[in-house]
């Protein structure tokens, strides 16, 4: 039988680990080959039986159930459910009044359903360079690029920290545009108690199996706060034909795994604050910044390199970071890069060929689109100086599981020489972003 | 949302709960619900039974009826200011098509740009039948399985392998977008993908699917 149940513990880690011989070399990894496996979405005896009760169920019935808790677990005043993330950010974007040949500014870090939902929604797509910190949309640039055709600014929360909604919602008001969130990575997270999706105008969540919040393999819900904008997206959805319900198999799902949302949730904030403080006793690591009365969902765990701190200050940093990369997936942890282009370098922003013809690229006046990546230069130093957690920090893993990730960074920090001889060794190894796009 | 859109006839039957239940729980527990995940089996499952069942070489599926309908025009390179022709085109079709900027028409010289086939329980028996009659209307068709129960899942089906290219193509992580993550290197860069979609099917509703057509009482 296939099954989830992983059979064999992680032995307890010691600290002496750290001195042993490094894997690539032959020495014992931190976390051995064969107990490397994390499992999320875990599924529980109710989920089993909640597809039972919902399987007697009207379609309908299930998915409204699952939309109306989840709406008000979140605190936003009205919701969609969606087939996906993409179709409900669409759906937030249309809410709000964003029309063809507007303009959405976005961020030129995130999953490229971002920027393609605002092509969906036929605006054009405006991105904007992050914070070097948060590595969230950075309302200081966003300013610069707003113009007469701007009608909706969509942030993200990237990896699960919350956007600056407070300066972008200045700017908003200021400028007479909505606020649309994008929250695909921040269940639960929250700025001063105000849960990620309730904040801005608009928001749209992916529910997918790879987020905190995952239904049952594929799903979206989008938020409003007006009923205006609510039923501007209900009449779209009529108008246009199209189809993006979401299935009652994932709503079932997600009914019961929203109840143990807040447990899971707490297992990786406890696992990320454990390793965060346990990167500041490296020199080349470091983890994630929260600002003050941000609650952050880990979604993604980013970690920063600081080669000059270990005396690598002399190499180039993308042949640090993947000289890291080798020794950490050795030693038991798949740090690995999530995004390795900004998204205006995708193809289908080079190209610009939309629903066919150029349209909606097409209505737009402009020359330059401002696509260019020498136009994002924090996303692209982010990029060549950073390595990312994905699955194995947003299942909320063991005490011991934590333990070792964090002895694992804590033993490549303790040989800086083998770093050196593996980034010197790099030869042609190119820069992370003149690769093909990847889309995670 | 839409007053448009399919919906089953009629709730699952009691006679299927315990084995729909049963395929549900089993891939619940198989650790592999996401549709991205490289050991998926729900997905290519449903798209060989597919294949089988039409006598076609490519499947690709989609999360509802539109987007296949989307996939079909997109993978003959019928886009926004293209014109095509269907035959019988419900009320969806004609706001849907209209939407993606593809103006309808009923010119006869021209060959229907996909047939239909709206599955459900009461013609279940018969798809083979149904499959060869539409076949002969045109090279591309469009299969909606929504009436089955399980939420909105499609697919279309081809013997022209660049319409299904060109269909995976539109949808973000569809087969190509897979690749280039495992390769790191993009494998077809002259099939550019232009706007996307998540037009991505979960493998739960994939495996109940492919139960409904595997165990269906055939009468061809």
């Amino acid at each position: 039988m296939k099954t989830d149940f992983i059979r064999k513990p992680l032995q307890l880690p010691n600290e002496e680990l750290v001195w042993t011989p490094l894997a690539v070399d032959g020495g014992p990894s931190i976390i051995p080959e064969d107990v490397r496996r994390t499992n999320f979405p875990i599924i529980t005896k109710e989920d089993v039986i909640q597809m039972f009760v919902s399987i007697q169920q009207d379609g309908d019935s299930v998915v409204e159930e699952f939309q109306e808790a989840y709406r008000s677990y979140v605190g936003a005043n009205y919701a969609i459910a969606t087939s996906s993330g993409t179709s409900s950010l669409h759906l937030a974007l249309v809410g709000v009044g964003v029309e063809p040949g507007d303009e959405v500014i976005v961020p030129a870090f995130t999953f490229i359903a971002t920027a393609q939902a605002v092509v969906a929604a036929k605006a054009i797509p405006i991105f904007v360079d992050i914070d070097p910190v948060t590595y969230c949309l950075d309302p200081s640039k966003v300013e610069q690029a707003i113009t007469s055709k701007t009608k909706a600014i969509m942030p993200v929360h990237v990896h699960g920290l919350p956007a600056d909604l407070h300066a972008l919602r200045q700017l908003a008001d200021k400028h007479s545009l909505r606020l649309v969130e994008d929250a695909s990575h921040a269940h639960s997270a929250s700025i001063d108690g105000r849960v990620a999706g309730s904040i801005g105008d608009g928001a749209g969540q992916s529910l997918m199996a790879d987020k905190n919040f995952p239904v049952g393999g594929e799903g979206g819900i989008a938020f409003f706060r007006e009923k205006e904008d609510y039923q501007r997206a209900l009449t779209f959805l009529n108008e246009s034909g199209i189809d993006y319900r979401m299935s009652w198999i994932a709503a079932a799902f997600g009914i019961s795994q929203l109840d143990r949302l807040p447990y899971y949730d707490a297992i990786r904030a406890r696992n990320a604050d454990y390793l965060t403080n346990a990167l500041k006793e490296t020199k080349l690591f470091s983890g994630p910044f929260v600002p003050e009365g941000y609650k952050h969902s880990y979604n993604m765990y980013r970690v920063k390199l600081s080669p000059e701190q270990l005396g690598l200050g002399d190499l180039e940093d993308y042949r640090v970071k993947h000289a890291v990369e080798q020794l950490i997936h050795a030693e038991g942890v798949f740090a690995r890069e999530w995004q390795n282009v900004p998204i205006p370098g995708h193809l289908p922003f080079k190209n610009r060929r939309g629903f066919g013809n150029g349209y909606p690229f097409s209505l737009s006046d402009r020359q330059d689109f401002g696509y260019d990546l020498d136009r994002f230069p924090v996303t692209l130093n982010m990029l060549r100086s950073t390595l990312t957690i994905c699955r194995e920090l947003r299942t909320p893993i063991e005490y011991e599981r934590i333990q070792a990730y964090a002895l694992a960074f804590k033993k490549v920090d303790a040989n800086p020489d083998k770093i050196r001889e593996l980034a010197e060794q790099s030869g042609d190894l190119k820069v992370v972003y003149e690769r093909d796009a990847r889309l995670g | 949302m839409g007053d448009t859109i399919t919906k089953p006839a009629a709730p699952i039957e009691k006679e299927h709960y315990f084995s729909l239940s049963f395929v549900l729980s089993r891939v619940l527990n198989s650790g592999v619900i996401m549709s991205i995940e490289k050991n998926d089996h729900e997905l290519k499952g449903l798209e060989k039974a597919i294949a089988k069942l039409t006598n076609t070489k490519h499947v690709s599926l989609f999360n509802s009826f539109t987007g296949a309908v989307h996939g079909a025009f997109w993978g003959q390179d019928i886009g926004y200011g293209s014109t095509a022709r269907l035959e019988h085109a419900s009320e969806q079709e004609k706001k849907f098509a209209k939407w993606l900027g593809i103006q309808l028409h009923a010119d006869s010289y021209t060959g229907i740009a996909y047939s239909t086939i709206k599955v459900d329980k009461h013609n279940l028996h018969r798809l083979e039948q149904e499959v060869r009659s539409s076949a002969v209307q045109s090279p591309v068709l469009v299969l909606d399985f929504t009436g089955l129960g399980f939420g909105p899942v499609a697919a279309v089906a081809s013997n022209d392998e660049l319409i299904w290219k060109k269909a995976e193509r539109l949808k973000i992580f569809g087969a190509f977008d897979l690749q280039t993550m495992w390769t790191q290197e993009e494998s077809e860069p002259e099939l550019q993908p232009a706007v996307q979609f998540n037009y991505r099917l979960s493998p739960l509703v994939a495996a109940c699917v492919k139960i409904s057509l595997l165990r269906r009482k055939s009468s061809s």
